[in-house]
């Protein structure tokens, strides 16, 4: 009997928005759930989910290896040092998008979906070559978009091709949202960026420093317990697995907070 | 006075409602692939008809492009001042 698997794309429309971030940190919740779980990279050609998770010296095999057949799929598959559940396949780091179809992805993520109960695969940004083989094995696809007119404009160009290619699916991640500038007018709010954009809201993950720690530790944030962007991260997760999670309340409440509004005094989420 | 600045700044106006319009004209323009050549050529064409049911344009047409939430989709708002033609 075929194993029950869903491979998902996380995907955007420009850079920088946090997508391997989130792959990294949502693939660990999951295997925090319990659940089995591969992260491929396919952003050939400048990897970096293997420094997001701190297993950047353990590669040996990596996804281009498996394709030409001169690394077999299991010798190329990391597993994360704390969660053995979670595996990364790399992207290779010396070669080009271009020497991979979107068929041969989908032959590799087809053979993961025996061993994985959740296949992410962390896209390229933009919507070149790289963006098709991200989402030729997709069963549905997860857009990380910033509260930024740019990142919106870009993601809503994704959405039509995600629609094109015939991914019923697509869910909204908005990350970097600062509750403070959006009370101040100086950013878009969630709701105005799920409006525009007319998917279904998966996740809100706040900007916080301690994510650039995280990447520079190889620690996904969602290990750290203090950290309300790991919290939203882990919420997503099990959003992703079908339970019913509140969104978090990003903003401070009570006397404190309306002092500190009042003097214009950077929130603790920073 | 910067101690005073500090606490009228909550009274500006904001600025969230000008980041929300101008997303919503970007989106637009992209979702329709409106030009302003295009427009321009709508907007002549809307003269062109407002002739012939009548009515004598008056002043500055205009046609704003507005992006619809919800469905994705992009509406045309028109603005055209007229007036019934005179009977001779």
């Amino acid at each position: 009997m075929k194993h029950e698997s869903v491979a998902i794309t996380i995907t955007s429309g420009k850079g920088g928005v946090g997508k391997s971030t989130t792959v990294a940190s949502v693939g660990l919740g999951l295997a925090q759930l319990g659940k089995k779980v591969c992260l491929v990279d396919t952003d050939i050609g400048l990897r970096k989910l293997d420094l997001m998770l701190g297993l950047e010296n353990r590669i040996v095999y990596d996804l281009v290896d498996v394709i030409e057949g001169t690394g077999k799929l299991r010798q190329a598959l990391v597993r994360h040092k704390e969660y053995p559940d979670l595996a990364l396949l790399p992207a290779a780091q010396t070669r080009y998008k271009e020497e991979v179809t979107p068929a041969q992805i989908k032959q590799v993520v087809d053979e993961l979906r025996n061993e994985f109960d959740y296949i992410l695969i962390d896209s390229p940004a933009g919507i070149e070559g790289g963006f098709r083989n991200a989402i030729a094995a997709a069963d549905r696809a997860i857009l990380v978009v910033n509260p930024e007119i740019p990142s919106v404009r870009d993601s809503d160009r994704v959405i039509g091709l995600l629609e094109a290619a015939d991914l019923k699916q697509i869910d909204l991640i908005v990350n970097r949202v600062q509750p403070g500038m959006v009370r101040d007018g100086d950013m878009l709010s969630v709701e105005r960026v799920q409006n525009h954009l007319a998917i279904n809201l998966l996740g809100i993950v706040p900007e916080d420093k301690r994510i650039i720690r995280s990447s520079n530790t190889g620690e996904p944030v969602i290990l750290d317990q203090k950290s309300l962007a790991g919290k939203a991260f882990s919420n997503i997760a099990r959003r992703i697995n079908g339970e019913e999670v509140p969104f978090l309340e990003l903003e401070e409440s009570g006397l404190i907070s309306r002092i500190k509004r009042l003097f214009h005094i950077a929130s603790a989420l920073n | 006075m910067a101690f005073l600045n500090m606490f009228s700044r909550d009274k500006d106006q904001p600025t969230a409602p000008t980041a929300d319009d101008r997303l919503s004209l970007v989106l637009s323009y992209q979702r329709s692939e409106i030009d302003e050549a295009k427009l321009k050529q709508f907007r002549i064409r809307l003269i062109e008809l407002c002739d012939d049911f009548g009515f004598d344009v008056v002043g500055q047409v205009e046609v704003r492009p507005q992006s619809r939430g919800g469905d994705r989709t992009t509406v045309l708002c028109a603005s055209i001042p007229v007036r019934v033609k005179q009977k001779n």
